[in-house]
């Protein structure tokens, strides 16, 4: 489980209102801009869902993106220490220790790491932390039109974030990898 | 830290990737380039503009590193866009950048269409013009010169530019938009109202696809009162859109039946004396004549012709006037769909007036504004010719300013009233915007001289005498604009960047036409003076320095309801109330109450072709974006299973869509997701133009298979009135 550091700590996490995702490819878009990510790779995309018979049909659309866990399976399985853990708990990869083995692309139970070609590293999702560190929300959190994801730090008791995990009920993906991963689906 | 990609990383990455394909595979090598934080701290500013890729208008903050926009970011200050940016938005930077944008002026070098072009300078091709329209002039007059644009800021100068030329041949876009929904609230209310979706309990939609279909602030407001408020949306389409998918009740309603269903509802709520009685005697004319009038329109009736059970029909008539006034049955923003849209659009008008959904909270709100400055500029004389359109006698309740677009195509090609022998374009792409492309070209052909100003060579451009390339809305300032609505917001668009290639702003190119045609006088004034001009009057401290700032300026406070509602309010209708029954319709010859004509079904095995738009692109002019064209990377035809079953098609199979005007391919989509009598395929695609790369032979174009039908009412392309056949295409190698 996360360690809880004290009253000041700092864990940021993301959760997803997926009722409100309209699949407009904002935030896929907007994360491109922000992080320069080539083309044909993505750090975040939305998860589609089809079914029923006509006329009953059903579509949902579920944003996903790393889910900086608690226990991340990635950061273990680096061999250089590239892959690691900030203390407010966002998972990066140290560029210039990367190797490019790959090993954390197959640890990640979210399919949320690749190969950047053009960099020759490996790439994810960083909560945009250049965004958070200087106060801001990451890309894809501010630019959604419906507002599905709610930004914030875990460990305030008056964060936004806070107040809708302790109002609503919310679930975690594959939470049996025993990884605690903390992007939160609101349900 | 922001990492955009610097020319040398770009130049790294070029070399790493031409050694990687030396040595293999990538993954397990060490890598061979690393990205380093540029040692040199870039210059980083932020400016305030507007977003231009679609009509929103969205407020956008832009960072630029070193003379370069690198990011767009949604800017919270405007009540409008409502702090969001979407994809398209986002994807800007890549037009800006895009490598096949046009980089100068042109001249057609080839035939017609062939693609050669020589590189001239902005004098010459200013010069070669304004001489060709100076010919025209002289050999059929100003109005043998036709003038048509797209909405846009710095579309008034344009559109003043043909007026002072004399010619009254100015079409914009409206007959291909929303005219028929305009002019039904126009002969209702008076006025184009909003709808304000922020506080309805009930909302009910006609294929106002508003999830895909993007409109601030609709759109968020609309999530935001359906998910979090548990207002209930109902929603009629023949296609199960993202919509039908968020939509509490969705229902595959016949196509074309939309008013049986408005008439049953306003049956419903009128026999059960469910409509505000008060609004209704105060305010509304004609009531006892609609009463008359839907007395026949039972729900079961209804049923027989929208699929939609009575018993539902009768439930949500119920609902519906219950939670009046916050309910609304939503007009939407898009392109009429038959013959009789106008009718059908006045019939959702008629039913949120008899429920007493006008002008309060949560229900069908007439627009507040914000009013500018104007620039005095020296007057010109009006044209004195007859329109090409023939507007006045064909249809004489429609804004005349805008014009019909499809009745002036047919009369320009047929010569009547007079023959029109010029065409300037604005912004706009006839060739994808208008049905029937081959009909398009024809005219385009039939021209003497065609010129086109836009920012990318368009399927139009393509087919023109002289591109003079526009400046993309990061590289210029336009002029202010009011946006009206419940929250009314004024936008400034400004500079971000200097201009990338040879380009320039519309107003520059206008001033250097009108210079050579001696209207040089009627455009004396720089972008500047217009700008403070428009601001002077602004209720806040130095306007200009505040719009600059912040790029947005909206008034504080919560929106103002009822000002309509006053005692001895006039409604801006000729008999001053709010009109169930017009005379002003029953004197043009049209229903002065809305009636129900069965629409015409496709003949046997045949489909009837719906339209849509999605998301990731506007309408066909963003096809060619590398950001949208990977989500979005092309077009199919969505073909239910059950024809598709009978017709031998499964997913991927490439088929041939043939109507009376034409025929395309593209591959099928099988899906549950469309009514087994229509098939659909969206916009902007197969894109004639070979300068937009990424668009051009991707896909299929829906305006090649589209045929002309236009609203009866308004002159609005009516673009659901087409009758396809579907059939796979057996590959020549299988007759072998």
């Amino acid at each position: 489980m996360r360690k809880r550091l004290g009253l000041n700590s700092t864990r940021w996490a993301l959760a997803f209102d997926t009722r409100k995702c309209i699949n407009c490819k904002a935030c896929v878009v907007a994360c491109k801009a922000e992080n320069g990510v080539p083309m044909g790779k993505f750090r975040n995309r939305i998860n589609e869902e089809r079914g029923g018979h006509y006329p009953h049909l059903r579509a949902s659309f579920e944003p996903e993106q790393c889910h900086h866990c608690g226990s991340p399976s990635c950061v273990r399985v680096c061999p250089t220490g590239a892959s690691y853990q900030r203390e407010d708990g966002l998972v990066l990869v140290r560029t210039e220790d990367c190797i490019g083995c790959g090993y954390c692309i197959i640890a990640c139970p979210y399919d949320a790491r690749f190969f950047n070609p053009e960099t020759r590293v490996v790439d994810k999702c960083t909560m945009c932390a250049h965004r958070v560190d200087a106060g801001r929300e990451p890309a894809c959190v501010e630019t959604c039109p419906s507002r599905v994801r709610t930004f914030g730090n875990l460990d305030d008791p008056a964060s936004e974030l806070r107040r809708l995990l302790d109002s609503r009920r919310a679930y975690v993906k594959k939470p049996q990898t025993g990884n605690d991963p903390q992007g939160w689906y609101l349900v | 830290m922001r990492r955009g990609v610097t020319r040398r990383q770009v130049m790294a990455g070029a070399a790493a990737v031409a050694a990687s394909a030396a040595l293999g595979p990538q993954l397990g090598c060490a890598p061979l380039a690393r990205r380093r934080r540029a040692a040199v701290a870039a210059e980083v500013r932020e400016v305030a503009t507007a977003c231009e890729v679609c009509p929103n208008k969205c407020a956008v903050l832009a960072v630029v590193e070193n003379g370069r926009v690198t990011k767009l970011n949604p800017n919270p200050a405007s009540p409008k866009s409502r702090g969001m940016l979407c994809a398209r938005g986002n994807a800007a930077i890549q037009a800006l950048y895009d490598p096949d944008r046009v980089k100068g002026p042109l001249i057609r070098a080839g035939a017609r269409g062939e693609g050669k072009w020589r590189e001239v300078s902005w004098d010459e091709a200013l010069d070669f013009t304004a001489q060709r329209l100076q010919e025209i002039r002289e050999k059929y007059g100003p109005e043998g010169v036709m003038f048509s644009s797209t909405e846009g800021f710095q579309e008034e100068f344009f559109k003043n530019f043909a007026l002072a030329f004399g010619s009254p041949n100015l079409l914009r876009h409206p007959t291909l938009c929303l005219a028929s929904v305009n002019l039904a609230y126009s002969m209702t209310f008076g006025t184009v109202p909003s709808f304000d979706l922020l506080n309805a309990r009930y909302v009910i939609m006609s294929g106002a696809n508003r999830f895909e279909s993007i409109i601030t602030p609709d759109t968020m407001d609309l999530i935001d009162g359906t998910m979090n408020r548990k207002a209930k949306l109902v929603y009629l389409d023949p296609r199960f859109t993202v919509t039908a998918a968020k939509a509490d009740e969705w229902y595959p309603i016949r196509p074309g039946t939309d008013l049986a269903f408005i008439l049953a509802m306003l049956h419903v709520i009128i026999r059960e004396q469910r409509y505000d009685k008060e609004f209704v005697t105060t305010r509304c004319l004609g009531f006892e004549e609609l009463a008359a009038h839907v007395e026949s329109c039972t729900p079961q009736w209804a049923e027989g012709e929208t699929e939609i059970p009575a018993r539902d029909i009768t439930r949500i008539a119920r609902e519906f006037a219950d939670v009046a006034p916050r309910a609304v049955y939503y007009a939407g923003r898009r392109s009429s769909w038959y013959v009789n849209d106008f009718q059908m659009r006045r019939g959702q008008a008629i039913l949120n007036a008899i429920v007493g959904s006008w002008d309060r909270e949560g229900g069908v709100v007439p627009n507040s504004r914000i009013p500018l400055g104007e620039l005095l500029v020296l007057p010109w004389d009006d044209p004195t010719a007859p329109r090409v359109d023939e507007i006045d006698s064909r249809f004489p309740l429609a804004a005349r300013g805008d014009g019909a677009f499809l009745q002036a195509r047919d009369n320009v090609l047929s010569g009547t009233p007079y023959p029109v022998k010029g065409w300037m374009v604005y912004k706009q792409d006839p060739m994808n915007a208008l049905p029937d492309r081959g009909k398009t070209r024809r005219m385009l052909e039939a021209m003497d001289f065609v010129a086109v100003i836009d920012t990318q060579m368009s399927d139009t451009a393509w087919f023109a005498d002289v591109v003079l390339p526009e400046s993309m809305y990061l590289e210029r300032t336009d002029p202010l604009h009011m946006l009206p609505g419940i929250w009314p917001v004024v936008v400034l668009r400004q500079q971000v960047v200097t201009p990338v290639h040879d380009t320039r702003p519309n107003l520059e190119i206008i001033q250097g036409l009108a210079k050579r045609l001696g209207l040089g006088d009627y455009f004396d004034y720089t972008i500047e003076e217009w700008i403070a001009e428009q601001a002077a009057e602004l209720p806040v401290e130095n306007p200009l320095e505040y719009l600059k700032k912040h790029g947005v300026f909206a008034l504080e406070g919560a929106p103002f309801y009822g000002k309509t509602l006053a005692p001895g309010y006039r409604f801006l209708t000729r008999s001053g109330k709010v009109e169930l029954v017009s005379a002003r319709l029953a004197e043009a010859g049209h229903d002065p109450l809305p009636v129900y004509h069965p629409p015409t079904q496709p003949p046997q095995g045949a489909f009837r072709m719906v339209l849509g738009r999605k998301a990731t692109h506007t309408h066909a002019a963003t096809t060619n974006n590398p950001w949208l064209i990977e989500q979005t990377p092309t077009n199919d035809l969505w073909i239910h299973p059950e024809p598709a079953g009978r017709l031998g098609i499964a997913s991927g199979d490439l088929v041939e869509l043939a109507s009376e005007v034409g025929h395309v391919r593209l591959p099928a989509r099988v899906t549950p997701e469309i009514r087994p009598d229509c098939v659909f395929m969206l916009h902007g695609f197969g894109k004639i133009s070979p300068w937009l790369r990424r668009a051009h032979g991707n896909g299929a174009c829906d305006a090649d298979v589209l045929v002309t039908a236009w609203d009866r009412v308004s002159g609005n392309a009516a673009f659901h009135e087409t009758f396809v056949t579907v059939r796979k295409v057996v590959e020549e190698a299988s007759h072998a």
